[in-house]
């Protein structure tokens, strides 16, 4: 159908009056792989918040919609109802909150009903074998102390617990060591290959082309000064692997 | 009765009236002068109220304060009053008017597994003034809980006092969720022995206006103190509460964990005094106080005070007062968590370090279950 698809028009976006993004069109299609890329600064992550709905991204212009409803209208927990995930660059610490209460209460919300407590910690520790994690993450707080590879697995475990329908991968990357890179990769795949996450469509935002070694991307865009201007497909990453934005850029411009 | 002679009484009610509250006066937000106020059942009520111990078998004593008074009373001597500084103010209203209470009474190496609950039965309209007194002799080690039934429009004014011997290990956990309609006074204090380890865990959730003074004065080395308090004032509810840690002497530790929050009109004010004496080397303070604002017209002022005279301390503080974390909000909202119970299981999570200090499980519950209803 032609409305399926994380579906992004004309997107402009402000942060406390700054215009971020001046005009973003992007298509994810269920099952596909995107990585937008970009150096930093360029608006990866202010697309990441204004699709997912924090209040602080003003989004001034354009449409998104997921599988055709406008997701723009909606709260963040809405969004994420209908199927919108971002894995987050810095996830909040929450004290108090126990990891297993907060991911049975995203199941919850997300997915009401289909599983049962006692299904849903079977499913949990297989997901969480794949990642790599030890049981004891379950009695720890939601964030609360864990180091920056913890904090990415947790983002990835809950990638895989909510299945969503179009996942918003922002910078998950970064500040990961190899075997932690493999694992994200890994748990990707698993997801991929479940029943309920085959047509999970992925926006994969990324500073370095490295994660795309463990993550096959269909589609790769690159993003400057908050617009796409350029999209093409893997090569494009090893061509910025090789040669780095500033060619890209000198591209564009050439062509502007 | 405790106060045995009527001489006693009006010495202990002019001591009352004589004393300081150590609280700031009434300014924008709280509203009550605690310099001046006295309960408004005082002094024409009748004494009231009934105590029930629950203890389980065990070489120890666990009555009523009545009978301690008659078959204990020299054990009871050895406790009663000891623990009580001259600051404290409510406590000498208190035994001005002592009539019920419980004495706990531990002998050396007695160690009792289930918590001893004392209940006080307060009638409504009533005036209660209760009296828990804990003696733990040598390498003691006993859980007690404090817990109050009913209360509507009733003024409590009690004290628990705990003093032990070396080594002893005492928990003593009270959690007050009264009705809003009550006013309660507290006073915990206690005199721990050599290497002796108390801790003190309160909830002070119900009430129109409850004040409490919690206390620990450190007079021997290797002692561990512990205090934790959860707070919260809501819609015309004032809850003021100070706590003290005296370190008269080195190389023992003390820990204050506070959590409070504020809804409504609530008003709350926290005043954690850590006092580090001269001669009192290596001692170990840390005070972490936390405050939540859960409404506009909320309202929680906390003021951490530590005065050490010491040059070789280890003393931490941390203070914080706020709303709910905005990122923490959106990042739960952002897996598909409404706002509202995103907000409470926030909330519930900012208590959960003091409640997890609370002795059972049963107990941890019951406030979690008041914390929720409170948070809305």
């Amino acid at each position: 159908m032609s409305d399926q698809g994380l579906r992004i028009a004309g997107l402009h976006c402000s942060v406390d009056g700054n215009e971020i993004l001046k005009g973003i069109d992007l298509v994810v299609e269920p099952g596909k792989v995107h990585a937008l890329m970009g150096p930093n600064g360029s608006g990866k992550s202010t697309l990441a918040f204004s699709l997912t709905g924090h209040p602080k991204y003003d989004v001034t212009a354009g449409t998104a919609t997921l599988d055709g409803e406008d997701i723009l209208a909606l709260p963040a927990d809405k969004r994420a109802r209908a199927g919108l995930f971002l894995s987050f660059q810095y996830p909040a610490a929450i004290p108090g909150v126990k990891v297993p209460n907060f991911l049975y209460a995203a199941r919850q919300a997300v997915r009401p009903g289909e599983l049962t407590p006692s299904k849903f910690r079977a499913a949990l520790l297989q997901s969480m074998d794949t990642l790599g994690m030890d049981p004891s993450f379950l009695g720890r707080y939601l964030n609360d102390g864990f180091s920056g590879g913890e904090k990415k697995r947790l983002e990835m475990l809950q990638l895989a617990v909510l299945a969503p329908k179009y996942a918003i991968l922002d910078e998950t990357d970064s500040g990961l060591d190899v075997d932690a890179l493999k694992d994200v990769g890994e748990s990707v795949k698993a997801l991929r290959a479940s029943e309920e996450g085959k047509n999970t469509g992925f926006l994969i935002i990324t500073h370095y082309p490295r994660i795309l070694q463990h993550i096959d991307a269909d589609v790769v865009h690159v993003m400057m000064d908050g617009r796409i201007v350029k999209t093409g497909g893997p090569d494009l990453a090893n061509r910025i692997e090789r040669e780095g934005y500033d060619v890209i850029r000198e591209e564009t411009r050439s062509l502007a | 009765m405790p106060s045995a002679t009527a001489n006693a009484r009006d010495a202990a009610f002019a001591r009352f009236r004589a004393t300081p509250s150590g609280r700031e006066k009434p300014g924008r937000y709280w509203k009550i002068d605690l310099e001046t106020y006295e309960p408004s059942n005082l002094p024409e009520a009748q004494p009231a109220g009934a105590v029930e111990i629950e203890a389980p078998q065990g070489r120890f004593v666990a009555c009523d304060l009545h009978v301690a008074m008659r078959d204990h009373a020299a054990a009871l001597d050895r406790a009663m009053g000891r623990a009580i500084r001259p600051e404290h103010k409510w406590a000498a209203l208190a035994q001005a008017f002592t009539h019920l209470g419980a004495f706990i009474h531990l002998p050396a190496d007695v160690n009792v597994d289930e918590p001893i609950v004392v209940r006080y039965d307060v009638p409504d309209g009533s005036a209660v003034f209760p009296y828990t007194i804990v003696l733990a002799e040598r390498g003691a080690r006993a859980t007690i809980v404090e817990c109050f039934d009913g209360g509507e429009n009733a003024s409590i004014c009690g004290i628990a006092e705990i003093v032990t011997e070396e080594s002893a290990d005492v928990t003593y956990a009270a959690a007050q969720m009264l009705p809003a309609s009550t006013e309660i006074f507290f006073t915990r204090a206690a005199l721990p022995g050599r290497n002796a380890r108390v801790h003190w865990a309160c909830a002070d959730l119900g009430g129109r206006l409850a004040v409490g003074d919690l206390a620990v004065t450190i007079a021997e080395p290797g002692v561990e103190a512990r205090i934790a308090s959860v707070f919260f004032p809501g819609e015309k509810q004032h809850v003021d509460i100070r706590t003290t840690v005296d370190h008269r002497t080195g190389d023992s530790a003390s820990e204050t964990l506070v959590k409070s929050a504020a809804t409504g009109d609530g008003q709350g004010r926290y005043l954690g005094n850590i006092l580090i004496e001269a001669h009192a080397q290596r001692s170990n303070a840390s005070l972490r106080d936390d405050a939540l604002l859960l409404s506009k017209r909320a309202h929680i002022d906390s003021v951490p005070a530590l005065e050490i005279a010491a040059n070789d301390v280890k003393a931490f503080h941390g203070a914080t007062v706020g709303a709910l974390d905005d990122d923490a909000i959106f990042y739960m909202t952002s897996r598909g968590i409404e706002r509202e119970a995103a907000q409470r299981m926030i909330a519930l999570g900012f208590f959960e370090p003091v409640i997890d200090r609370f002795p059972t499980e049963a107990l941890r519950d019951e406030l979690r279950d008041a914390l929720a209803q409170k948070v809305g």
